[in-house]
């Protein structure tokens, strides 16, 4: 059967797309292959060793506490942040809000090795602002390297992000909204109870996940800011593949699957409680 | 005394005047329209009422109760809005108990009195749906019942029918109307629509740049405009300059004239006009006949189409002097 | 219509947001106070105000060559980028509209999969064998080719259906112009802005990328965020200078960026 130009032309373009299939699957499907592959063998074999090893481990177990703990601690305060700023943003007057909001757009960049040597020099131990802090009298002793100096500087890059996500979620709350619950005898904080929050509440959800996803990936911070000696899941993870000793890439690979389960756990979750919620709404 | 008082009312934006010098009494029972074109205050002025927005001077009473100091939540009005401001994370009775909720009545009562309320709009079998699966109409009845259920003193709607489609909206109207009637509730309604002013209203205000033009009831409103534009406004009134008006009736005349176009009579009379055209308005015919050199509208009841008058036609007619209305301003 | 604020109300919100302002700022102000500062150890504020970290910085050739590298690799993965994007993003919303919502899905996988997860893999495959690019810029740019594609492909696919191709290529071709032609003379030079804007602001995000530099190629190929975290035991006045020329390069860039897109029809 002769083929039309039109199916010709068909081949062709199916043929504009291989190579970002190639470049693609070379850069990030093959990768991700090799990791969910290599994640269920040992230099034996296939099992599932790697995953027992990591979780009867209590130098691993802590590694995954402290990954938890960092990102739900930072997207929480993040998100808080977050909300009241993007809230107030939306009521305060053009030019104000625009600056604002550029300025955070621009800040949102500000992240990793250069964000974390800036907290260094404001929170280190002798940081400008630890002194300050200190004479003042409000912090005895604070420790930058430790688990809650890294929740400080994680919930400062999640405020960006954070106010980028939310600030369009606040065009959903509608005006007369407020003054019909105000006629009907709800005060400004019941407003919020009953409607204001819960019509926001799948933005801020989605908000949520998309920050732990962010905090739980996050490496360069960590890594600029502690040297690698804090023990958290992508330090660990870096350290099997890149360190000088003991190095082990299939315990990596397990580890990183562990780390893309939990993600992608927390992502069900929210999807599910979208449902839930959608059918209640919708 | 009246059971709402506003007095000596005024309000700015920056350097404009919104309204100044607002004054009405309105009875209890009593279902008032504030009438007038986009931007005339009339929107602003219910708002201050409803406590949403700030006045900077004058009082407002209600049942001698000074309104000024108290916030929306304490002052006992019930409000309907043009965009229905339903609560869109709440089902049809989840939205109209919100009022009884808020005023901590126990389940039970709250269930009956939703109950009752919904029955009055005759939204019943809607009681589970949520507000975006309800069409325009359900919307406002839905409004309307959570306005009603908390047992305001005073009902005020901003132009609660403007979104709605023209069947939807005279059918919903009548039911305001029957239901304000039945509770013998104090209301005041909002709308640029002269048509609803005219069919619902005890009474009307005409508002006009911030203020005031004319109180009164539908009927005398619609005969006895006080003003060129209240003229203008209400009906499709013949508004006619003093020198035209002079030539057209041959006598003189001190100011702007206003004639119905009802109570033009053709066929017979001391004038004599031509048809210029006509159009057709369903049980009214209108035709625009020039006289004198005035071109008048002139509205015929469409009995019979054997009696349409073609236009060139030269015809006799006679305005009713009882009907010519000599305004000021 | 946005309701006029009451008075304790408005001063609130206004609070918030200088706060806000305020707190994105410290750290930023601090680096910057720092990199000007002649010494500034264990006080509150700085003994003195000079340029001389500034100075040293733009005249050290280590820096100089890192800042090379990291331009190099960037502008190689943007302009793999548009090589490849382009033509793909065309095919799939005229030839084959029903890819749209695989793609979307794909586009995610960057965002879902953290770069350390890739690195391993990354570092198995490529560090010797068939292809050794470890150690290599040309593993770098393949990278951020994928750490890029998200915010290119979203960008060049919203600007594709404002355009609406498909009336712009019935047009073209009618008047006689070939599929390749219309494509060409027609459809990308109303793409241009938007791809431009998408290219400075995906530039600025992958200046600052590190866990690929790091990891996968580290000082074999020094890139910008390598020297940076190499310096760390130098003199931190110095440090703090790199990071506000690295912070002032992605200003200009952000700001070129949102100047073009204002332009925009």
């Amino acid at each position: 059967m002769p083929m039309t130009s039109m199916s010709r032309g068909r081949w062709l373009a199916a043929l504009c797309l291989v190579p970002f299939g190639l470049v693609f699957f070379a850069f990030q499907i093959a990768p991700l292959l090799w990791v969910a592959v290599h994640s269920v063998q040992t230099a034996e074999g296939w099992s599932l060793a790697n995953f027992s090893r990591i979780l009867e481990s209590r130098f691993y177990r802590q590694a995954i506490r402290h990954s938890l703990e960092v990102s739900l601690w930072s997207s929480l305060f993040g998100l808080l942040i977050a909300l009241l700023g993007s809230y107030s943003l939306h009521r305060v007057e053009s030019r104000l809000r625009d600056f604002v909001n550029a300025f955070a757009t621009m800040t949102s960049n500000f992240a990793g090795v250069p964000l974390a040597f800036a907290f260094i020099i404001l929170l280190g131990f002798n940081g400008a602002l630890t002194l300050l802090l200190r004479q003042i009298g409000w912090i005895e002793d604070f420790n930058l390297y430790s688990k809650t100096g890294l929740i400080v500087v994680y919930t400062y890059f999640q405020i960006p992000l954070g106010v980028l996500l939310l600030y369009p979620a606040f065009d959903a709350l509608r005006e007369d909204w407020r003054d019909a619950a105000a006629l009907l005898g709800a005060p400004t904080w019941r407003y919020w109870l009953h409607i204001g929050l819960p019509v926001l509440t799948p933005a801020l959800v989605g908000t949520f996940v998309i920050l732990l996803a962010n905090a739980l990936g996050a490496y360069a911070t960590v890594y600029a800011l502690t040297t690698g000696n804090f023990n958290i899941v992508p330090i660990r993870i870096a350290a099997l593949v890149a360190g000088d000793i003991n190095l082990d890439p299939w315990l990596a690979s397990a580890l990183a699957m562990l780390l893309v389960g939990l993600m992608a756990f927390i992502t069900l979750v929210h999807q599910w409680l979208l449902r839930r919620s959608h059918h209640a709404a919708r | 005394m009246s059971f709402l008082v506003i007095e000596g009312l005024h309000k700015r934006y920056g350097a404009t005047s919104v309204f100044s010098d607002i004054r009405c009494n309105i009875e209890r029972g009593e279902f008032v329209t504030l009438l007038g074109p986009s931007g005339c205050g009339k929107s602003t002025l219910l708002r201050c009422v409803a406590g949403l927005t700030e006045v900077d001077g004058g009082a407002i009473r209600l049942d001698g109760q000074d309104l000024l100091p108290l916030p929306p939540q304490k002052r006992g009005i019930g409000m309907v809005f043009q965009s229905y401001a339903l609560f869109p994370n709440m089902t049809v009775a989840q939205n109209v108990a919100f009022g009884l909720r808020m005023q901590k009545v126990a389940r039970a009562e709250r269930a009956r009195r939703v109950a009752e309320v919904l029955a009055l709009v005759e939204l019943t079998e809607l009681a589970d749906r949520y507000p975006q699966q309800l069409s325009g109409g359900q919307s406002q009845r839905v409004a309307l019942a959570r306005s009603l259920v908390t047992r305001p003193r005073l009902l005020l709607l901003d132009e609660p029918l403007s979104a709605l489609d023209a069947r939807i909206r005279k059918h919903l109207r009548e039911e305001i109307r029957r239901i304000q009637r039945e509770l013998g509730l104090t209301t005041l309604f909002v709308t640029h629509d002269q048509e609803e002013a005219l069919t619902l209203s005890d009474r009307i205000l005409l508002m006009d740049a911030g203020r005031i033009v004319q109180d009164g009831s539908a009927e005398a409103l619609y005969t006895q405009p006080a003003s060129a534009f209240a003229a203008g406004f209400i009906g499709h009134y013949n508004l006619l300059d003093a020198e035209t008006a002079s030539r057209l009736l041959g006598r003189p005349v001190s100011g702007r004239v206003a004639i119905r176009p009802e109570a033009i009579r053709l066929g017979s009379g001391p004038l004599s006009g031509e048809i210029r055209g006509r159009s057709l308005l369903g049980n009214v015919i209108r035709y625009r006949v020039a006289s004198r050199g005035v071109e008048l509208s002139v509205d015929v009841l469409n009995r019979s189409a054997a009696d349409l008058l073609l236009s060139g036609r030269t015809v006799a007619l006679e305005i009713a002097p009882e009907a010519i209305r000599e305004l000021e301003g | 219509m946005r309701r006029a604020e009451s008075g304790p109300a408005r001063l609130y919100h206004r609070l918030v947001v200088w706060a806000l302002f305020l707190i994105l700022l410290l750290p930023l102000a601090g680096t910057l106070l720092y990199s000007l500062a002649t010494s500034w150890s264990a006080t509150v504020l700085p003994s003195g105000l000079t340029l001389k970290w500034y100075l040293a910085l733009w005249s050290d050739a280590r820096f100089l060559t890192a800042f090379g590298h990291s331009l190099v690799v960037c502008v190689g993965a943007l302009l793999l980028s548009v090589l490849l994007i382009l033509p793909l993003l065309f095919v799939v919303h005229y030839h084959f509209p029903r890819l749209d919502g695989l793609m979307n899905v794909l586009i995610l996988l960057p965002f879902a999969i953290p770069p350390v997860v890739s690195s391993v893999g990354l570092l198995q495959l490529y560090a010797g064998g068939p292809l050794p690019l470890t150690g290599t810029p040309w593993i770098l740019i393949g990278c951020y080719f994928t750490v890029a594609l998200p915010f290119m492909y979203r960008a060049i696919s919203n600007n594709l259906l404002a355009i609406n191709l498909r009336d712009l290529m019935d047009a073209a071709r009618v008047h006689g112009a070939s599929t390749w032609q219309a494509a060409f003379w027609v459809v990308l030079p109303n793409l241009r802005k938007g791809v431009v804007v998408a290219l400075f602001l995906s530039f600025s995000f992958l200046l600052g990328e590190f866990v690929f530099a790091n990891l996968l190629v580290g000082t074999r190929y020094e890139t910008l965020q390598v020297y940076l975290n190499n310096m760390r035991n130098s003199s931190g006045h110095f440090n703090s200078a790199l990071v506000i020329s690295y912070f002032f390069f992605v200003l200009v860039c952000t700001w070129i960026a949102n100047h073009l897109n204002r332009d925009l029809p």
